[in-house]
C-alpha cells in the first residue's frame, strides 16, 4: 500500500511540473505579452516599449523557463507581473478563498443532492419521485454559465445578495460573526451556481446506485426478516450504496476546485479560477504557471483521494 | 437501445421522449435553410435587439384570422425602445420561396420571430444555424473521441500489465491538464485571422483529444473481463491472433458502451464549444454558434431586458436534457 | 472546464459503475456519520441569513464608492502609467498646478503664483507654506528637486522623464529659497507650465534613498504597506484588499479649504471597488453598491440606465461630444503594401472617406448618441477645432470614381473590383475583440466599403495580439481608438511628429517619408514653440488641414459623452477626460449630508 501511494504520490509530482511548464510556454508562444497589455490604459506604444523592456520580457523563451525553473525547484514561483506579489502568496490566498467556495458547493450539493437520490432511487413509481428525477435532470442540464448568469440577474433585481466579491470593506464589519454572517452573503449566490447542476448529478448518481442496492438479495432478505422497509433504505441500503458515490467526490473536489472558473468571473468571486482567466488574459507568465501548478496539484489529489478511499471502502477492487 | 427494464416503469417513456427530443433538434439542425426566415448573416441595422414578433391568430380586436404577425418599429435608438404597430397585421406565408415559412411583405421591417440580437440579426435563423455547428463540433470531436479511446483503451485492456498501467496514467494526465490546456492551447493556436472551417476542425480536434480519456478507460475496462472470460482463453487456445480476438471479437462487446459515451459527450462538447466561445476562445461573432449567439447575454443588463438573447443557453439545456432523459433508461450493462 | 464537469460526473458515474464493484455491506459507516455530522455543523455555522446590507461604522460617515476595472499596480505614478495609478496619484498626491480639465485654465495649487521671464523660458515659482504631507512631514522646495531628480534618474526608467521635457530635453530646477523653485525651459514651449499638470510631488523624505540606490523604479509597488503612502492630496490610502478594493480616508492635513474656510475634503471615506467586468460594475451601479465609475458608459447600456434614471436613482449626465473618436488606418510603412499598390495611395483614403456614410455610423454604432468627424481633433476640444477644414462627405459616386482612377474595377462583374493583375481588391481590418463599440464600427465600415465593391473582411484580435501587430507593422488596416491624455497637441507630439513612436500608420520615421509628413512636422515643431495661443492654433489649423488632405488616420463620429452616477453624488464636476470625476475629488460629497460639521 505505501509503495502504491508514494507512486503515485510521484506521479503526481510530476503531472505538477509537466502542466505548469507546459503553461508557461503555451502562454509564451501566445502573441502579445504582458507590456502590450498595457496598451489603452493612458499608455502609449512607447510606455509598453519601456515597460517590456524594464520587465525584461523580451529575452527568449529558453532564458525566461529556465529562470523560472531555478525558482520552481525551491518552491519560489516567482512573481506576478500583474499584482507585483509573490505568486506563492497570491495562490495561497486565492486558493483558500476557492476552496471556501468549493466546500461551500459541495455541502449544499451534498445535503440536497444525496437524501434526493435516496428518495428516488428507493422508489421506482410515484408522483413525487418522478418529479424530483425530472427536476434533476433539468438542472443537470443547466451549465455553471447559466446558473451564474442568472442567479447574478436574480441577485440584482431582488437586491437579496450582494453582486460579487466575497466581503464588504472591512470597516463596516465588527466582529467575527458578523464577518462570517458577511462571508455567507457574499458566499451564497456563487456556491449555488456550481451546486445546482452538482446537487443534480449527485442526485442522479446516489439514485442510481440506491436503486442498485435496494435490487440486491441482502435487501430483500432484510425485508423478509422482518426489518421495516424505511430502515433497510435508510441504512442498510443507503451504506452499500455510497460507495461509488463517496468514490466520485475525489473527482468532485477536484474538478470543483479548478473547473470553477466561470463561476468565479461571472459573480466576481476571488478565488484561483479566476486568478488563472485573468492570468491568461493579462499574460502573466509566472501567474499561470502557478495557476496551472496549483489546479492539477488538486486533481491530482483528488484522484488520489478518491482511489484510496475506494480501495479502502472496497478491499476488492485492486489497482491495475 | 433496449433491454430488460426489471422493474423501473416510466423509464421506457423518458427514453423515447429524450430520443425524440434529440431526433427534432437534429432535423431543425440539418433543415436549417429551409425552417429559417433569413440568411444567418443578414443584418438589420434597425433592429438591434429587437423583441420577438411571434405569429399570432388573433388580432387586436378579437377576430381570427389566418396566421400573421405585428411589425415591430423602432422608436428611440438610444434607449433602445420598439414599439409594435397593432394596426397592420401582415399575413405569412408557407411553403414559399424555399423556406417552410417567412413574410413576404418586408416593407415595415423584417420578421423576427425570436427577436434580433445585438446587431441587428434574426435570432431564430442564428439559433438553427447555430445548431449545425455547435453539434458539428460536437458531433465530430465525439466521433474523434471514440476513435481514439477505443484504440488506446483496448490496447491497455488487453496487454494489461506495463501498457495498461502507462495508459491509464497517460490518461488520468491528460483529464487532470484539461481545463487548463484547452484555453491555453486554444489561445495560442488562435492568433489571429479564424476562418470558421480552421476554428471548427481545431475546436473539434482539441476537443477529441480532451475527451478519449473517458472512453479509454471504460474501453479498458470492458476489455480487460472480457479478455478473462471462457470464450476469448477458447478463442485463443483454437489459434486466433491477438489481434483478430481484440477486434473481431473483444471491440464488439463494448459497442453499447461506446453509443453510451458517444451520446454523454455531445452534450459535454456542445457545452464546451459555448463555454469557449462565449470566453471569446472559439468561433467569432460572425460565425452563428451558440457560444458565440451567447456573448450578447453575457451582459447582464441586456439579459435583463431582452431575455430573448439567452435562447442559445436554451438550446444547449434541450439537447443535455435530451441526452439525460435518453440514458435515464440506459440499463446497466452486465456486470 | 468548468462547462464539462457535472456531465463529467455523470461520466465518472457510469464509469464507477462500469467498473464492477459489487456493493458490500461492508462501507464504513463511521465514515458516513462522522462527514454527515460535520457537513451539518460546518453548513449551519456558514448559513447565510439574507438581509440588509451591513450598516455604515458611523452614522455620519460621508463615503462614496466607486470602482475601476483593473488591478491597482502600484502606487508609484513615475513608473506606472496605467489609469488605476493615475487615479491613486489623483487622490492621495498633489502637484505644483493643475489643469481645471473643464475650463481648460491653468489654476495655482502647490505652487501659489508663480511669474515667467520676459523670453518666457524661465518660470519662477513661488510654493504655498506651511503645507505637509500626510504624515506631518513639511513640504519645501526640496521636495519639488527630488520630483524632478526622481523622473530624470535613468534608473527609474521613468515615463514621466520624457513627457515633462521639451524636445527630449529635461527641463531645469533649481530652488533658490525653502518656498521658491526656478523652472527653465531649455526652449521656447507653446504648453509652458500646463507641462507640471502630470508632475505628482511624491514624498522626498520616504523615497530619496530609493532614489539614490537606484531602485525607485520598484519602490511602492502593491505590495507595499498603505502607511508608507504618503502625499500632498486629499486622501490617503487605509486599505489594500488585493482582488477587491482600495479604501482611503481623508487626509487631515490636506492644504486645501473650501470658499468657506472648511477644510477639504468633503469626503470622509472613499473606496475604490476592483470590478473587472463592465457588466458587473454596471449591475453594481444600478443596485447602488457603487456611485460612479471612472469612464463614460457605453451607447448599449444608455437604455438600461434610463429606467434607473427615471426612478431617481442616478443621474445621466450629458457631457456633449468626447474628445475621441474612432480611428481607421492604413498601414503606410514603406514595402509593407506588396503588390497592391494602389492601398498606400491618399485617394483610397479618400475615396473611403466618401464611401462611407457618417451619419448612418452615428446611428449604428454609436446608437445615435454621436456626430459625424472628419478629422482626429473633434468639436468636444473646444480650444482646438477647426469647424472649416477641407471635408470627403458622403459621395458614393465620387468614390467609385476615385477607385476607378486608381486601377480598380470590376472585370469580372462579379460585384468586386480587382486591380489591374486581376487581383480581388481588398483588405483586412483589425480591430479589438471585446470592444463592442470598436468592432461594430469596424463591421459598419467594412459593409460600407462592400457596397463599393471592396473585399474588406474584419479580425477582431486580442488586445495584446492586436498591440503586437501594430507595433511590428504586422497588419494592413486597423480600426482602433486611442485615449485622449491631453487635450494640447503639443502635449501629443508623439502621434503627429514622423519621427513619433505614436504616428501610428508608419511610426519612429528617421526622417519624413513624405513631403506632407514633413511639413505637418515643421508646423508642430513651429507650434509647440509659439507662446501665444493664437498663433499656436494658427499654426495647428494649417497641420489640420494638410491632415484632413492627406488623411493618414480617418474618423468617421465621435461619441456624445454620457456619464452615470448615482443621485447620492453631490458636486461632482465631470470632465472629459479621464477619470472622469475624481480628477477633482476635494468637494465631492454625499447629498443631503450637511456641509462642514466633522
Amino acid at each position: 500500500m505505501s509503495r502504491y501511494i508514494a507512486r503515485r504520490l510521484l506521479f503526481a509530482a510530476l503531472l505538477v511540473a509537466v502542466s505548469s511548464s507546459a503553461a508557461l510556454v503555451l502562454t509564451r508562444l501566445a502573441p502579445g505579452d504582458f507590456a502590450s497589455g498595457l496598451i489603452g490604459t493612458s499608455g502609449g506604444f512607447e510606455a509598453v516599449a519601456r515597460e517590456r523592456e524594464r520587465l525584461g520580457l523580451d529575452r527568449p523563451i529558453a532564458v525566461q523557463y529556465v529562470e523560472w525553473l531555478r525558482g520552481a525547484v525551491r518552491l519560489d514561483l516567482g512573481t506576478s507581473l500583474l499584482y507585483r506579489r509573490p505568486v506563492t502568496e497570491l495562490l495561497g490566498q486565492r486558493l483558500a478563498n476557492t476552496a471556501i467556495l468549493a466546500v461551500a458547493a459541495l455541502l449544499l450539493a451534498t445535503l440536497a443532492g444525496l437524501p434526493a437520490g435516496v428518495f428516488t432511487g428507493s422508489r421506482q413509481r410515484g408522483v413525487l419521485p418522478g418529479v424530483v428525477r425530472l427536476l434533476s435532470l433539468v438542472f443537470l442540464s443547466l451549465p455553471p454559465l447559466v446558473t451564474s448568469l442568472v442567479l447574478v440577474l436574480l441577485a440584482a433585481r431582488t437586491g437579496w445578495f450582494p453582486l460579487g466579491g466575497m466581503q464588504s470593506s472591512s470597516s463596516e464589519i465588527g466582529g467575527a460573526l458578523s464577518w462570517l454572517t458577511d462571508l455567507g452573503h457574499h458566499l451564497v449566490l456563487p456556491a449555488l451556481a456550481l451546486a445546482l447542476p452538482l446537487a443534480a448529478t449527485l442526485e442522479r448518481l446516489q439514485s442510481q446506485a440506491m436503486a442498485d442496492a435496494v435490487s440486491q438479495p441482502f435487501t430483500l432478505a432484510a425485508l423478509a426478516r422482518g426489518v421495516p422497509r424505511s430502515r433497510v433504505v435508510w441504512r442498510h441500503a443507503l451504506r452499500a450504496s455510497l460507495t461509488p458515490v463517496v468514490s466520485v467526490y475525489g473527482y468532485v473536489i477536484g474538478g470543483l476546485l479548478s473547473g470553477s472558473l466561470i463561476v468565479e468571473v461571472v459573480t466576481a468571486w476571488p478565488g484561483l479560477g479566476r486568478l488563472m482567466y485573468e492570468a491568461i488574459r493579462a499574460r502573466d507568465l509566472y501567474l499561470v504557471a502557478g495557476c496551472a501548478a496549483a489546479g492539477s496539484l488538486f486533481l491530482a489529489a483528488g484522484s488520489l483521494a478518491s482511489d484510496l478511499a475506494l480501495a479502502w471502502t472496497d478491499p476488492r477492487v485492486g489497482r491495475a | 437501445m433496449t433491454g430488460r427494464r426489471g422493474g423501473r416503469d416510466a423509464r421506457p417513456t423518458l427514453q423515447r421522449a429524450g430520443a425524440a427530443l434529440l431526433a427534432l433538434i437534429a432535423v431543425a439542425a440539418l433543415a436549417a435553410p429551409v425552417l429559417a426566415p433569413h440568411e444567418p448573416g443578414e443584418v438589420f441595422r434597425d433592429h438591434a435587439f429587437a423583441p420577438p414578433m411571434p405569429p399570432r391568430v388573433v388580432d387586436a380586436e378579437g377576430r381570427w384570422r389566418g396566421p400573421f404577425v405585428y411589425p415591430v418599429r423602432l422608436v428611440n435608438r438610444l434607449e433602445q425602445r420598439y414599439e409594435e404597430d397593432r394596426s397592420r397585421p401582415l399575413p405569412l406565408a408557407f411553403f414559399s420561396r424555399g423556406r417552410l415559412v417567412r413574410l413576404p411583405d418586408e416593407s415595415q421591417g423584417p420578421w423576427l420571430p425570436l427577436g434580433g440580437d445585438g446587431s441587428g440579426r434574426d435570432l431564430l435563423t442564428r439559433l438553427l444555424f447555430g445548431a449545425r455547428t455547435s453539434l458539428g463540433v460536437a458531433a465530430v470531436a465525439a466521433l474523434g473521441a471514440i476513435l481514439i479511446g477505443l484504440v488506446l483503451g483496448g490496447v491497455a485492456g488487453y496487454a494489461g500489465g506495463g501498457v495498461d498501467e502507462t495508459l491509464m496514467r497517460f490518461s488520468e494526465f491528460v483529464l487532470v491538464m484539461t481545463a487548463v490546456f484547452v484555453v491555453l492551447a486554444l489561445r495560442s493556436a488562435l492568433p489571429l485571422l479564424r476562418p470558421p472551417a480552421t476554428v471548427f476542425l481545431l475546436m473539434s480536434a482539441i476537443f477529441a483529444l480532451v475527451g478519449w480519456p473517458w472512453v479509454a478507460r471504460a474501453v479498458r475496462g470492458v476489455i480487460a473481463s472480457e479478455r478473462t472470460r471462457d470464450y476469448s482463453v477458447a478463442a485463443l487456445s483454437l489459434g486466433a491472433t491477438h489481434t483478430r480476438l481484440l477486434v473481431v471479437h473483444l471491440l464488439p462487446a463494448c459497442r453499447r458502451l461506446l453509443a453510451a459515451q458517444a451520446v454523454l459527450l455531445v452534450p459535454a462538447f456542445v457545452l464546451a464549444e459555448a463555454t469557449l466561445s462565449y470566453l471569446g476562445l472559439g468561433f467569432p461573432d460572425t460565425t452563428a454558434s451558440w457560444g458565440s449567439m451567447l456573448q450578447d447575454a453575457s451582459d447582464p443588463n441586456v439579459l435583463l431586458r431582452c431575455p430573448w438573447t439567452l435562447a442559445p443557453a436554451g438550446g444547449i439545456a434541450l439537447v443535455t436534457l435530451a441526452v439525460n432523459l435518453f440514458l435515464e433508461a440506459e440499463p446497466r450493462p452486465p456486470r | 472546464m468548468a462547462g464539462i464537469d457535472p456531465i463529467r460526473l455523470l461520466l465518472i458515474g457510469q464509469l464507477v459503475g462500469l467498473e464492477g464493484k459489487n456493493l458490500t455491506a461492508s462501507a464504513r459507516p463511521h465514515l458516513v456519520v462522522v462527514a454527515l455530522t460535520v457537513s451539518l455543523a460546518a453548513a449551519l455555522a456558514g448559513c447565510s441569513r439574507p438581509g440588509e446590507q451591513p450598516a455604515a461604522a458611523q452614522p455620519k460617515a460621508r463615503a462614496l464608492v466607486s470602482s475601476i476595472r483593473i488591478e491597482p499596480r502600484g502606487f508609484n505614478r513615475y513608473v506606472g502609467r496605467d489609469s488605476v495609478t493615475e487615479t491613486i496619484a489623483h487622490l492621495t498626491q498633489g502637484k505644483l498646478v493643475r489643469i481645471d480639465r473643464r475650463t481648460q485654465e491653468l489654476e495655482p495649487w502647490l505652487a501659489e503664483s508663480w511669474s515667467a521671464s520676459a523670453d518666457g523660458l524661465t518660470y519662477t515659482l513661488h510654493l504655498r507654506q506651511g503645507v505637509t504631507f500626510s504624515d506631518g512631514a513639511p513640504f519645501t522646495s526640496a521636495d519639488v528637486l527630488f520630483a524632478f531628480r526622481a523622473i530624470y534618474d535613468e534608473r527609474t526608467h521613468s515615463a514621466l522623464g520624457e513627457s515633462v521635457s521639451v524636445g527630449g530635453t529635461p527641463l531645469q530646477v533649481s530652488a533658490t529659497g525653502p518656498f521658491t523653485v526656478v523652472v527653465r525651459f531649455p526652449s521656447p514651449f507653446g504648453p509652458g507650465m500646463r507641462l507640471l499638470d502630470n508632475l505628482p510631488i511624491l514624498p522626498r523624505h520616504k523615497l530619496e534613498r530609493a532614489l539614490d540606490e537606484g531602485t525607485l523604479g520598484k519602490a511602492w509597488d502593491s505590495a507595499t504597506p498603505v502607511s508608507e503612502i504618503v502625499g500632498l492630496g486629499p486622501f490617503v490610502v487605509t486599505e489594500y484588499q488585493a482582488g477587491q478594493r482600495l479604501v482611503f480616508a481623508r487626509n487631515p492635513r490636506y492644504w486645501r479649504k473650501d470658499v468657506n474656510g472648511e477644510p477639504l475634503p468633503a469626503l470622509d471615506r472613499l473606496t475604490l471597488e476592483i470590478v473587472p467586468d463592465q457588466n458587473a460594475e454596471l449591475l453594481r451601479l444600478q443596485a447602488g453598491q457603487i456611485d460612479f465609475t471612472q469612464a463614460e458608459i457605453r451607447p448599449e447600456d444608455y437604455a438600461t440606465l434610463k429606467a434607473s434614471a427615471q426612478a431617481g436613482r442616478i443621474q445621466l449626465l450629458d457631457l456633449g461630444v468626447g474628445l475621441d473618436a474612432d480611428a481607421f488606418w492604413i498601414n503606410l510603412r514603406p514595402n509593407k503594401a506588396g503588390k497592391r499598390s494602389w492601398l498606400q495611395r491618399a485617394e483610397l483614403r479618400r475615396a473611403i472617406s466618401h464611401a462611407v456614410d457618417r451619419h448612418a455610423f452615428a446611428n449604428t454604432v454609436l446608437l445615435g448618441a454621436g456626430v459625424p468627424v472628419y478629422g482626429p481633433i473633434t468639436p468636444g476640444n473646444t480650444r482646438w477645432y477647426a469647424p472649416d477644414l477641407p471635408k470627403f462627405e458622403y459621395d458614393v459616386a465620387a468614390a467609385r470614381s476615385l477607385l476607378t482612377g486608381l486601377g480598380l474595377t470590376d472585370r469580372d462583374r462579379d460585384g468586386v473590383l480587382e486591380d489591374r493583375t486581376g487581383a480581388r481588391a481588398g483588405f483586412t481590418i483589425l480591430t479589438m475583440k471585446g470592444n463592442s463599440v470598436l468592432e461594430r464600427g469596424a463591421t459598419f465600415v467594412r459593409d460600407e466599403l462592400r457596397k463599393v465593391g471592396l473585399a474588406v473582411e474584419v479580425a477582431p484580435l486580442e488586445g495584446g495580439a492586436l498591440i503586437e501587430r501594430i507595433e511590428r507593422g504586422e497588419y494592413e488596416t486597423v480600426f482602433f481608438r486611442f485615449l485622449t491624455t491631453d487635450v494640447d497637441p503639443a502635449l501629443n507630439m508623439d502621434f503627429w511628429m514622423s519621427s513619433g513612436l505614436a504616428h501610428v500608420w508608419n511610426p519612429s520615421q528617421p526622417s519624413p517619408g513624405t513631403d506632407w509628413e514633413r511639413q505637418v512636422d515643421q508646423l508642430m515643431a513651429r507650434q509647440a514653440m509659439t507662446l501665444d495661443q493664437a498663433g499656436r492654433k494658427a499654426l495647428f489649423d494649417q497641420a489640420q488641414r494638410v491632415f484632413a488632405e492627406q488623411l493618414p488616420v480617418l474618423q468617421f463620429a465621435a461619441p456624445r459623452i454620457y456619464l452615470a452616477i448615482s443621485s447620492r453624488v453631490h458636486n461632482a464636476a465631470p470632465a472629459l477626460l479621464r477619470p472622469a470625476i475624481l480628477w477633482d475629488p476635494d468637494r465631492l460629497t454625499v447629498r443631503g449630508t450637511p456641509a462642514g460639521a466633522h
